[in-house]
């Protein structure tokens, strides 16, 4: 049993001369200090739920792919007892979950900021470096920065904290004057448990404890005798006792480990995750070399003087920390500002509206940023189901690629495109892009879902359990599997779901090899299956109208008999307008008529034309101005890429 | 520590451990505190005249008497149920459970098989009906199910890739070893130890661990091939496709192919794969060479799966004609390609081929003949049959078909059957064990896009029994399983060589450096292929 210590002795370290010393208390640790943390934290979370809004980084999304899956049950849970490392990967998939509820991922977040802060500043006091204890606001603000930027290192971040919480306890439980080998069984012990929770994070401590002992404690021996350890325990356990490999057993759950740095994506802004590992090791190193080459007396004048300089200008304690806080919030807020991107985010919402089929708030969400393929893509899809694409589309700037993504730099966009895929009735190749977006991104709810779809639309049941079976273990799509899985069984081929019997009435009957096959054709079989696949429809003519086949535009009009249309939408009588006066040919209108509307503005479009000789250089800002959104003004200038 | 927390603190844990080993207890009971149903009050019960809906389905099937235990859920609604298993020589095996998952004691199993070899096997399962009277339990006892314990042994290992259905991106697969007596599996190698890439066709020579060969893709390290021999391994600086170990060890035929992925727009199945191009080789294990012959890599004709005979004295392969040019683009007439089963003598000693016979002709049979695969005993070679095409393992239409090697020594002809063991999915990727009285197979059945591995017993006469899909602790572990269990290879011990130093080898600049043979019309001599889609791209 440990003999209890003096409650002044709890803060104390060791001095140069190798003599305990008290440690000074700091003002930042009352309850002023405490209202500061507290008013810091209400800021940082209602930040993150209401400003970043960490429901986007659960997503899914493409651009995090390591966002780790999380079943129930006890099953899921062994998995994670087989390899060091696995306790914190599973504690942080568990978590991670609750992003999906924005209050809560946000709360989850707060909470660990919190911790981080509070060990941080544990461990300055304790090792007597309570002057720095304002370096404890430094992992928090990181944090923001990494979630402003929307990455994902909750994972890293919780397990520096365990690591922080483990060099806490070690410095706690070696207080002097405890002797050496007392500290190499506590070193030991916790590094054995360290290793075993955080694996290859266990190197924070091992670094921390390591300066801690050679620079403060001047315990050289121990010190080299803990890199020692250091080096041997991962190996020793990780490689040896749990098998795992010898790069997972040094760097797992560390920014420095290969699942991180081999990929772009994952690596986003790994740096933050990197100063947060660095910045204790190096504060400490940092203050020691300074007592060591500098003379304390030295030293300690400044200091005094300092501290007289700056009693003298803010004697008041509520001054000092109505300033001290404001600086506080002032550095809080310009790292968020700057760090803000608001393209960034417009993406995230983007994917995220556009998997959830909101529609409304991702038109909105479209027009700040419009210049991407894939917000006009996700645009495209919105107007659509808006019943208005064949109106505004040209509102955004098009392009024949934004359809269906179809360019170089989206081709193994494979969740973003399956969306359009799985609406327009293309089961195959939208399950094929989830089948390797499943492999990309890994098991997200969100992806085993529409797998399931497609397999129950294809009448495959039995794949179609499977997935849902999987999706029963989840949080939160629990219920909607389990109400399908008994669907399944009162209505085995689900001739009472709506939404199968949609999918199964504009799936694609014929086959072909998917890179013998392009758009155009695409779209006809879909139609040819069935023609009143509306969705198919409108993208073909928009196909048409994007590609200035304006020829095939028409001889399609016909077509719009099968959806009841009695009156031509505004895009497609400006195409007509368009044929009409550059073929000289007429068209059949099916009984339908022309609006006055679109022809005065074709005729106000031709004359502004005409007011500039025909100049349409010249002529682009005034038709920009009132013809933007018209598909005369993309026929003349983007459809020819000719706008500036 | 004051002494009032400690004891508090001792108190909670106390109250904690408790509550986790009653939970357990709970969990986990097999008759303790239940109402069972005794030898006095089994005449009470109510006798019903079919046997229950179990699942997995094992009943009327032949069993390996090493096999780990088959537990199975019973799909009858009850409060409680009870299960009997018995046979002639042994105790019988009661377990009762309120969950309708049953778990079989494994070293009672283990008794009773390997007592009962040769014998029947019965299953009695009782149900407690989900509401009964107020009065009395009321047990229902459905028909026995009856299997067959087989005489022979199963190898104890099963070897498979675990590997998700994607093609184009990897996050996580490996090649792992299955305890077939018990339910352990243990990583040969995946992956991880050569950051991220594919690992796939592995093969064994003999059904023993001390040659293996495995394929390796990876944008970091390359591709090649990891040889072990003798607890050594050494890389191949090749791709080496499908292997084939020659039985004397010496030499490894192999097929080198260039496949193209292809994605059906409309057919039950989505992802395809066609040979633009491939031949054999064979790669001499002293030599440290890759060597090739006119007679199994001809210009005009795609070679693929080799096979040697139990002898060694055949290759047995599937050929099939090459009718496009040289090139990327997938031929519009692909789902004609149909291969032929073809052999070619061999003199290891002279190191010489002889000419090509004919075994089966896709032109007679109307389907393509692929991956043959002879038993250790020389009598039986079961290969498969698709449509069209390879790349077997996605097509639907693929079945096992066995044909008597001995039979048409005799008669000068090989007829061909269709297996009873068939479902109306994908079958493919067989191995025998090595007393060749039992195959495992990869099958699609029930588990639509996810493969799983069979075993089924072969009989003499060549009888293939019904196949049990390889149990698992958890009887409804493949209800949710994404993975798809393929390549499944039988060995008689298990791969002792470690991960760590598999993987060493694999990320070592060590490699023994290889020629090119001849022939491929691409790459040209000298020159080692592209292997373009799907594998070679990596993302995230």
């Amino acid at each position: 049993m440990p003999h209890s210590r003096p409650k002044s002795s709890r803060r104390i370290a060791v001095s140069q001369s190798g003599k305990p010393e008290t440690a000074e208390r700091h003002p930042s640790r009352g309850l002023e200090g405490l209202l500061r943390d507290v008013l810091f934290f209400i800021f940082f979370y209602f930040y993150l739920w209401l400003c970043v809004d960490l429901r986007l980084i659960y997503g899914p999304t493409e651009a995090i792919t390591n966002f780790p899956v999380f079943y129930k049950g006890w099953a899921f849970f062994r998995t994670f007892l087989s390899y060091p490392g696995g306790l914190i990967e599973y504690a942080a998939a568990f978590l991670s979950q609750l992003f999906y509820i924005g209050w809560a991922g946000a709360l989850v977040v707060t909470i660990q900021a919190w911790l981080l802060s509070a060990c941080v500043g544990c461990i300055l006091r304790t090792i007597n470096l309570s002057r720095f204890c304002w370096l404890r606001f430094l992992p928090p603000i990181l944090l923001l920065v990494a979630y402003t930027q929307y990455t994902y290192h909750f994972s890293m971040v919780l397990a520096s904290l365990v690591a922080l919480l483990f060099v806490y306890l070690y410095l706690r439980t070696t207080l002097p004057p405890t002797p050496k080998h007392r500290r190499l069984v506590a070193f030991l012990v916790l590094s054995v448990i360290l290793y075993t929770i955080a694996a290859g994070t266990y190197g924070l401590f091992a670094v921390v404890c390591v300066t801690y002992e050679l620079l403060f404690g001047r315990r050289w021996l121990l010190g080299i005798s803990y890199l020692l350890w250091a080096a041997a325990i991962p190996y020793v356990e990780g490689v040896a006792i749990f098998g795992v490999s010898i790069f997972n057993a040094f760097s797992h759950l560390s920014p420095f480990s290969w699942q991180i740095v081999s990929f772009e994506k994952r690596g986003s802004f790994i740096v933050l995750v990197y100063i947060l590992y660095a910045f204790l090791p190096l504060t400490i190193l940092a203050t020691a070399l300074l007592r060591k080459f500098q003379n304390p007396k030295i030293q300690n004048r400044i200091t005094s003087l300092l501290l007289k300089r700056m009693k003298f200008t803010i004697n008041s304690p509520a001054l000092r920390w109505i300033i001290e806080s404001l600086v506080l919030f002032a550095i809080a807020s310009t790292v968020v500002i700057l760090s803000y991107d608001s393209k960034k985010k417009t993406l995230f919402l983007t994917d995220y509206y556009a998997s959830h089929r909101m529609w409304p708030l991702l038109l909105k969400v479209c027009k700040r940023h419009p210049n991407d393929y894939f917000v006009v893509h996700a645009a495209n899809r919105a107007l659509y189901h808006t019943g208005r694409l064949s109106y505004d589309m040209f509102s955004w700037p098009q392009h024949p690629n934004t359809l269906f993504l179809s360019t170089r730099d989206y081709r193994t966009s494979y969740w973003r495109k399956s969306f359009v895929y799985l609406d327009i009735g293309l089961l195959n190749i939208a399950e094929n892009g989830l089948t390797e977006s499943l492999e990309g991104m890994g098991e997200r709810p969100e992806i085993l879902k529409r797998l399931a779809l497609i397999h129950m639309a294809k009448a495959d049941y039995d794949s179609a359990r499977i997935f849902l079976g999987a999706l029963s273990k989840t949080m939160f799509h629990d219920d909607w599997a389990n109400e399908y899985l008994e669907r399944l069984k009162s209505d085995p081929d689900l001739s009472q779901d709506k939404q199968i019997q949609h999918l199964r009435s504009v799936c694609m009957k014929k086959d072909y090899d998917l890179t013998d096959l392009n758009i155009e054709t695409m779209l006809l079989h879909l139609l040819e299956k069935n023609r009143e696949n509306r969705m198919a429809f409108e993208y073909l003519m928009s196909w048409y109208l994007l590609t200035g086949r304006l020829e095939k535009f028409v001889q399609n009009l016909d077509r719009l008999d099968d959806f009841g249309l009695s009156a031509f939408p505004r895009l497609y009588e400006e195409a007509m307008l368009v044929y009409v006066y550059s073929s000289r040919r007429p068209v059949n209108l099916h009984g339908r008529q022309v609006s006055a509307e679109s022809r005065q503005r074709f005729n106000g479009f031709n004359q502004l034309l005409n007011d500039y000789g025909k100049d349409s250089q010249a002529a682009l800002p005034a038709l920009a101005k009132r013809y933007w959104n018209t598909y005369f003004f993309y026929y003349v200038y983007e459809r020819q890429g000719r706008r500036q | 520590m004051s002494k009032r927390y400690r004891y508090v603190f001792m108190l909670l844990t106390s109250v904690i451990l408790s509550a986790g080993v009653l939970v357990y207890a709970v969990r986990h009971s097999t008759g303790g505190g239940l109402l069972l149903p005794d030898d006095s009050n089994l005449d009470q019960c109510n006798s019903i005249d079919r046997p229950p809906k179990i699942h997995p389905d094992y009943c009327g099937t032949v069993i390996p008497p090493n096999i780990a235990p088959l537990n199975f859920l019973v799909e009858e609604s009850g409060s409680q149920y009870c299960v009997r298993i018995r046979s002639k020589k042994s105790r019988t095996i009661q377990i009762v459970s309120r969950s309708p998952k049953i778990t079989i004691p494994q070293s009672q199993w283990h008794e009773l098989l390997n007592a009962n070899r040769g014998e029947q096997v019965n299953v009695d399962v009782f149900v407690e009906t989900a509401n009964p009277p107020a009065t009395a339990v009321q047990w229902n006892r459905f028909s026995a199910i009856t299997n067959q314990i087989a005489k022979e042994d199963i190898d104890g290992f099963l070897v498979y890739r675990r590997i998700h259905p994607g093609h184009g991106t990897w996050r996580k697969m490996g090649i792992y070893q299955r305890d077939l007596h018990r339910f352990d599996e243990s990583l040969i190698l995946d992956n991880d130890y050569f950051k991220g890439g594919c690992l796939n066709c592995h093969a064994f020579c003999n059904h023993r661990t001390n040659k293996i060969s495995i394929d390796i893709r990876s944008a970091r390290y390359g591709t090649s091939a990891l040889l072990v021999q003798d607890g050594a391994a050494e890389k191949v600086d090749t791709k080496l496709g499908f292997f084939s170990w020659h039985p004397s060890g010496r030499l490894i035929a192999c097929s080198i192919f260039k496949p193209r992925l292809l994605i059906h727009t409309a057919r039950n199945y989505v992802q395809d794969i066609l040979e633009l191009d491939s031949l054999l080789a064979y790669y001499i294990v002293d030599a440290k060479t890759l060597k090739t012959s006119p007679q199994i890599s001809k210009k005009d004709r795609l070679e693929t799966y080799p096979a040697w005979s139990a002898d060694g004295r055949y290759l047995y392969f599937c050929s099939a004609p090459l009718t496009w040019p040289a090139g990327n683009i997938i031929p519009n007439n692909f789902d004609e390609i149909k291969y032929d089963l073809v052999r070619v003598s061999y003199d290891i000693d002279r190191d010489e081929w002889g000419s090509q016979e004919s075994v089966l002709s896709a032109k007679d049979t109307g389907r393509s003949i692929l991956l043959p695969r002879i038993s250790p005993d020389g009598r039986w070679l079961l290969f498969c049959m698709s449509d069209y095409g390879a790349w077997v393992v996605h097509h639907p239409d693929s079945d096992l078909y066995m044909l008597d090697l001995e039979a048409a020594q005799q008669t000068g002809e090989y007829e061909y059957r269709r297996l009873k063991i068939n479902s109306d999915k994908s079958e493919s990727w067989h191995s025998w064990s090595s007393n060749s009285r039992w195959i495992a197979f990869s099958s699609k059945r029930g588990s639509g896009v996810f493969t799983r591995t069979y075993i089924a017993y072969v009989d003499r006469d060549g009888k293939v029994s019904k196949p049990i899909r390889l149990p698992q602790k958890d009887p409804t572990y493949y209800d949710s399983c994404l993975w798809t269990y393929s390549v499944p290879e039988l060995v008689t011990e298990p791969v002792r060589l470690t991960k760590e130093k598999l993987g060493r080898v694999v990320r070592g600049s060590r490699k023994i450096p290889i020629q090119m043979p001849v022939t491929m019309a691409t790459p040209k001599p000298g020159e080692r292929p592209d292997y373009q889609e799907p594998w070679q791209t990596e993302r995230e």
